[in-house]
């Protein structure tokens, strides 16, 4: 199961994609600059809060669960020392510290996913970042989201064609070989249409996009986002 | 009601052609990381994940490769599964992979400016077999010195221990992308390049 929009009206579908990214980046640069016990208490109630406000629930994080390996390794590799004491409580207990950083950085983005459709998250950056190079960004990131189970799917078929055909007897270079060509042949000659198809149908640095305006229950969630960076920056400074 | 007007500000045909090849690369190193191998050295398994930075570098030269990986990082930071066992959002961007991941245009980069010497692009294969291989290793030195300092910076490790957990199970896997992707260069198999 991968983590995705939700269609829904909780209050955090409510808010504007550059609140909920603001309140991202305030609660990241807390997290570092809180790294201490009672710090990241308060933000596991803050976390949790923002993936309640986005209707979602723990099942949300499971799309997480390939960082887990390393977040887990961390503490363990940082307190194991050669010779006595053998293991450095105190070590591990900073790594763990910083591991569950990562992991509540994690919930506050999943609740981002699930609460934000990709014509919002387009129309954001497009507004956010100037000029063409957030025009190029906003289109970018929409073709990505867009072509992405296209060519997943390129891939399976390509992966199953050298499969029934005894590919799995082959070196493993060999196979990846075989697999890159095939989705990397796919993919340009997607793009190549793709871009065709553009220019025919007048293609502009200045498409129509969602409006995006900040409404009443904004203010709040940018206050909270300026704060978090506020204290981040104080402890910081 | 009202109405607006404004002139529409076209893209020309080859700048549509470009971010066109770019939004599809950054889709399919996307597609990449779920597609695993059997590590034959570790029992952590690899994605190709960075065959594609390094074709991205190679076929889309040292401008269009890193932005097609900018366009990567984003969407996955918007909320494309793209990232590793397709995760997303901003949080990744900044977690333990972070170094990695913010190292793949960078190393785009530093592959197609090795292998086209220039902004020009050029046919991958006249670039012969030592630049191509000296390119990706220049870039898997830059993704692993990014990617294990990013790794001791965010979870508080120690140098020799970030080695430990981020490079030693999974270094051994580039020499195998790098015989890859020299294989498919030297094939000619890929049409539109």
């Amino acid at each position: 199961m991968t983590l995705e929009y939700v269609p829904g009206d909780s209050l955090a579908h409510r808010l504007d994609p550059r609140t909920k990214l603001l309140v991202q980046i305030g609660f990241a640069a807390a997290a570092y600059a809180h790294t201490t016990p009672r710090g990241l208490a308060v933000l596991t109630l803050l976390a949790g809060g923002s993936l309640w406000a986005a209707d979602g629930d723990p099942v949300d994080l499971w799309g997480y669960r390939f960082a887990l390996p390393v977040l887990l390794a961390a503490p363990l590799v940082a307190g194991a020392t050669l010779g006595t004491p053998w293991f450095r409580v105190a070590r591990a207990e900073t790594a763990a510290l910083a591991s569950y950083r990562v992991l509540l950085l994690l919930v506050v983005a999943a609740a981002y996913v699930r609460s934000t459709p990709v014509r919002d998250s387009r129309a954001a950056i497009h507004h956010t970042v100037p000029g063409r190079i957030g025009a190029f960004l906003g289109v970018g990131v929409a073709l990505v989201f867009r072509f992405l189970p296209l060519l997943r799917r390129d891939l399976l078929a390509a992966r199953e064609a050298v499969h029934v055909r005894g590919g799995d007897r082959l070196p493993v270079h060999e196979r990846m070989r075989l697999i890159a060509v095939a989705g990397t042949n796919r993919a340009f000659g997607r793009a190549d249409r793709l871009g065709t198809a553009l220019a025919a149908r007048c293609f502009a640095w200045n498409p129509t996009l969602p409006r995006l305006a900040f409404r009443r229950a904004d203010y709040p969630v940018l206050a909270l986002g300026a704060g978090l960076l506020a204290t981040a920056v104080a402890t910081t400074v | 009601m009202s109405t607006r007007t404004e002139s529409v500000d076209l893209v020309g045909d080859e700048a549509a052609t470009n971010l066109a090849r770019a939004a599809l690369f950054a889709a399919l190193v996307g597609a990449f990381a779920y597609v695993t191998f059997p590590n034959p050295i570790s029992p952590v398994s690899v994605t190709l994940q960075v065959l594609g930075v390094f074709l991205a570098g190679i076929y889309l030269g040292p401008v269009w490769g890193p932005a097609a990986l900018v366009l990567y990082l984003a969407a996955g930071a918007l909320g494309a599964p793209v990232f590793e066992g397709g995760s997303a959002g901003v949080g990744v961007l900044v977690g333990q992979s972070a170094g990695y991941l913010w190292s793949y245009p960078l190393a785009a980069g530093v592959v197609g400016a090795v292998v086209h010497r220039g902004a020009t692009l050029r046919d991958p294969d006249a670039a012969g077999l030592a630049t191509l291989v000296a390119a990706m290793v220049l870039g898997t030195v830059v993704i692993y010195a990014l990617g294990v300092a990013g790794l001791a910076l965010v979870l508080s490790l120690g140098p020799v221990e970030a080695v430990a957990v981020g490079a030693v199970a999974f270094l051994p896997a580039e020499a195998l992308k790098i015989a890859a992707a020299v294989g498919i260069v030297r094939s000619d198999a890929i049409a539109a390049a």
